[in-house]
C-alpha cells in the first residue's frame, strides 16, 4: 500500500516536472532565438523555418554594434540612472515609512494617504507636465532630468512602513532611547539592520523599475550619447526599416549585465516579487 | 542611588485621565512595588519617570531635582520592559553594552564591564550569541544586564516577570531580591502580583484608577489595609467579604443570612459594614461559637487545605494550614479571632478597624 503511494507520487511529481519544464522552455526559447540571431548573417535571420544554432556563426552584428553605435555609454548610462534611483528610492522609502509607522499624528497619516494617492495616477498622466519643468530646469539630456521622476517610490514608502509596523516593536525604541540614543542613530542602528530583508527587496525593485523604464527617458533624453540602453535599443528601429541583426546582437550584448544581476540578488529578487505582488 | 519623588502627578491622554494626584517618594535605594490591577496607571508612571511619555502636570524629582523636562537620554534610568526589548540583530555582549557604546566609553572599559556583569548575572558563556538563540529566562537575565551596566541612577522594571514560567518566575524573584541587595540601587518595580510585590519589596504602593490606594511596607498592607480595595487585593487567596449590620451599644453582628455573631470590640457602632475575613484566618471552632458554613469543595494540596463553601448566599474560602479531612455537603463551624477582624464602611470602603 505504501509503496503504491509512493510510486503515484513519483509518478505525480515527474508530470509535474515535464509540465514546468515544457514552460521554462517555451520561456526561454525567444531569448536563446534573440541570442543566436546576434550571430546570424542578415540573411540567415530572415530564413523559414527560423534556424537554432547559426549555420554560419559570425560576430560580425557585435563588431558593427560597438562601432556603430556607443552601446558602453549606455550601458553606463543605464546603469547610473538605475542605481541612483535605487539609492534615492531606499532612502526616501526608508526615511518616510519610518516616520509615517512610529510617529502617528493626523497630518502624518493624511500625507501617507497623499502617497499612496500618487500611486493610483498614471505616470502618463504628469509626464508631459513634468517634462515642461525638467525642462525648464534646464536638466534635459542628463541623469538630474531622468532621476527627477524616479526618486520617491509609493510603494516604497507603502512597504517600509508596513514592514517597521510588523517588524519593529515600540519597546526597542523605547529602550534604545533610555539607553541615550538620539533619533538618527536610533533609526541608523535600529531600525535599519531590521529591515535588511525588505530593503534588499526594495532596492531590486526599484533597480529594475529604473532599468526598465522607456517612456519617461525617451522624452527627456534626445542627444544620442545621453540614451539609456531602452532608448537606444528603440533606436534601431525606424519608421520604415529594421535592423533586426544588429537589433539582436546589441539586445544580447545588453543582457549580460542584467542577468548577473538577477544571478548576484536572485533571492532578493524573488522577495521583492512576492512582497510587491506584482511583476513588471 | 539617588532618591525619587513625584509630586502632584497627573496625566491624561485626551480626555481620559489616567492619573490623579499621584504623590509619594522613594528614599535611596529602596525597593519599590508598583501594583494593581491592569489599567490603574502603574505602568505609565514608570513611563512618566523614564521620560517616554509627557506629564500632564506635577514635578518629577530624582535627587532634589526637577527632571519634568529632561529627555529620556539624559535621566540616567535604565528600564527592563516586560518583553525585554533586546535589540535582536545585537549579540548579548552588543546589547549589554549599547549604552556605554553610546557614552563613547572606550572599548575595553565596555568589554569588562559587559564581562562583570554576565558573571554576576549567569550568562557569561552566552555574551556570543543572539536573543532568538537564547531562552526566556537567559533573555529576562540579559535585559536586566543592560540595565545594570550602566549603573544607572534608578531601575525600572516593567513587569519583567510575566513572559516566564511559574517556576522560573519563583527563582528569578528571588535573584532579582538578592540583585538588589548587593547593588543598593533605588529600584521601582511594576507588577499586577500581589505576591511579587509583596516578596520583593521594602515599600509596595497599591494603585487604583490612576490614583494610590496605600502605600507602606508589605506586612503593613496585610495586617492593616486603609480600605477594602486594598484588603481585597493583598492576600491570595482573596480576603472574605460580609455584608453585616449591627445597632448600638449592641456587641451582636447580624450576617446576611441571619446568622449573629457577637463582636465586643466593635460594639459602639451602628448601622450597615462589610466584615472582611482572610481565608487563613478561619480555625474550626466549636459548634454556636463562629458561623455556619456549609462546605462545597475541598481542594488538598498536602502542604494546606483550601475550603470552598457557602454562608447563606455568600461565597466563603478558608484555608487551613493543616490538613483537615473535610466532607462536602457537610457544615462547619469557623470561627476567626477577633483580632484578624476587619470592618469596612460599605460606601466609601474605609476601614474602621483602628
Amino acid at each position: 500500500m505504501k509503496t503504491g503511494s509512493k510510486a503515484k507520487e513519483r509518478r505525480q511529481n515527474f508530470l509535474i516536472d515535464i509540465i514546468l519544464m515544457t514552460v521554462c522552455v517555451l520561456l526561454l526559447l525567444p531569448l536563446v532565438m534573440l541570442v543566436a540571431n546576434g550571430f546570424k548573417t542578415p540573411q540567415e535571420i530572415l530564413v523559414w523555418p527560423p534556424t537554432l544554432v547559426p549555420n554560419d556563426p559570425t560576430m560580425e552584428n557585435f563588431y558593427r554594434v560597438f562601432s556603430e553605435t556607443p552601446l558602453f555609454k549606455w550601458i553606463f548610462n543605464s546603469l547610473s540612472f538605475a542605481l541612483l534611483s535605487m539609492v534615492a528610492i531606499v532612502i526616501t522609502s526608508t526615511l518616510a515609512g519610518y516616520v509615517i509607522a512610529k510617529f502617528q499624528f493626523w497630518t502624518i497619516n493624511v500625507i501617507f494617504i497623499l502617497f499612496l494617492a500618487t500611486a493610483i495616477i498614471p505616470f502618463e498622466v504628469y509626464m508631459i507636465p513634468l517634462y515642461f519643468q525638467v525642462k525648464a530646469l534646464g536638466a534635459l539630456n542628463s541623469i538630474c532630468g531622468l532621476l527627477i521622476g524616479y526618486l520617491v517610490m509609493s510603494f516604497g514608502i507603502f512597504l517600509i512602513r508596513q514592514n517597521v509596523i510588523a517588524s519593529v516593536p515600540d519597546e526597542l525604541l523605547e529602550a534604545a532611547r533610555i539607553d541615550g540614543a538620539g533619533e538618527f542613530w536610533i533609526f541608523w542602528h535600529i531600525v535599519v539592520p531590521l529591515l535588511k530583508g525588505p530593503i534588499a527587496a526594495l532596492s531590486v525593485l526599484a533597480f529594475f523599475q529604473a532599468w526598465t523604464t522607456f517612456a519617461w527617458p525617451i522624452i527627456v533624453l534626445t542627444r544620442k550619447t545621453a540614451f539609456t540602453i531602452e532608448v537606444g535599443l528603440a533606436n534601431f528601429q525606424s519608421a520604415y526599416t529594421i535592423d533586426l541583426a544588429l537589433l539582436s546582437a546589441a539586445s544580447a550584448a545588453v543582457m549580460v549585465p542584467s542577468v548577473l544581476v538577477f544571478v548576484l540578488l536572485r533571492r532578493s529578487f524573488v522577495e521583492g516579487i512576492a512582497a510587491s505582488g506584482m511583476k513588471e | 542611588m539617588s532618591e525619587v519623588e513625584i509630586k502632584a502627578l497627573n496625566k491624561s491622554f485626551g480626555t481620559t485621565e489616567i492619573l490623579h494626584d499621584v504623590s509619594f517618594r522613594i528614599p535611596d535605594g529602596a525597593f519599590v512595588a508598583l501594583v494593581g490591577p491592569s489599567g490603574c496607571g502603574k505602568s505609565t508612571i514608570l513611563r512618566l519617570l523614564a521620560g517616554l511619555e509627557e506629564i500632564s502636570s506635577g514635578e518629577l524629582l530624582i535627587d532634589g531635582r526637577i527632571i519634568n523636562d529632561i529627555e529620556a537620554k539624559n535621566r540616567d534610568i535604565a528600564m527592563v520592559f516586560q518583553n525585554y526589548a533586546l535589540y535582536p540583530h545585537m549579540t548579548v555582549a552588543q546589547n549589554m553594552g549599547f549604552s556605554l557604546r553610546l557614552m563613547k566609553k572606550p572599548r575595553a572599559e565596555i568589554n569588562e564591564a559587559v564581562k562583570n556583569v554576565a558573571e554576576i548575572l549567569g550568562i557569561g558563556d552566552l555574551l556570543d550569541r543572539l536573543p532568538k538563540q537564547l531562552s526566556g529566562g537567559q533573555r529576562q537575565r540579559v535585559a536586566m544586564g543592560r540595565a545594570i551596566v550602566r549603573q544607572p541612577k534608578v531601575f525600572l522594571f516593567d513587569e519583567p516577570l510575566s513572559n516566564l514560567d511559574a517556576k522560573l518566575r519563583v527563582q528569578m524573584r528571588s535573584e532579582l531580591k538578592a540583585l538588589h541587595q548587593r547593588l543598593k540601587t533605588t529600584t521601582i518595580y511594576v507588577t499586577h502580583d500581589q505576591i511579587e510585590a509583596m516578596t520583593m519589596a521594602d515599600i509596595v504602593i497599591v494603585m487604583r484608577d490612576g490614583q494610590i490606594e496605600q502605600i507602606g511596607q508589605p506586612l503593613e498592607l496585610y495586617d492593616s489595609p486603609k480600605n477594602k480595595f486594598v484588603a481585597g487585593f493583598i492576600g491570595s487567596p482573596a480576603m472574605n467579604f460580609f455584608a453585616v449590620s449591627t445597632e448600638a451599644d449592641s456587641p451582636v453582628f447580624t450576617f446576611a443570612d441571619g446568622q449573629k455573631k457577637a463582636l465586643p470590640k466593635f460594639k459602639r457602632l451602628d448601622g450597615e459594614f462589610v466584615l472582611g475575613i482572610r481565608p487563613e484566618h478561619f480555625e474550626l471552632a466549636k459548634p454556636g461559637k463562629g458561623l455556619e458554613v456549609e462546605i462545597d469543595t475541598v481542594e488538598q494540596t498536602g502542604s494546606e487545605t483550601l475550603l470552598q463553601g457557602w454562608l447563606g448566599k455568600q461565597a466563603v474560602v478558608a484555608v487551613f494550614h493543616d490538613r483537615f479531612l473535610a466532607k462536602t455537603g457537610q457544615s462547619y463551624c469557623l470561627g476567626v479571632a477577633e483580632s484578624d477582624l476587619h470592618l469596612f464602611d460599605p460606601k466609601s470602603g474605609a476601614s474602621i478597624n483602628h
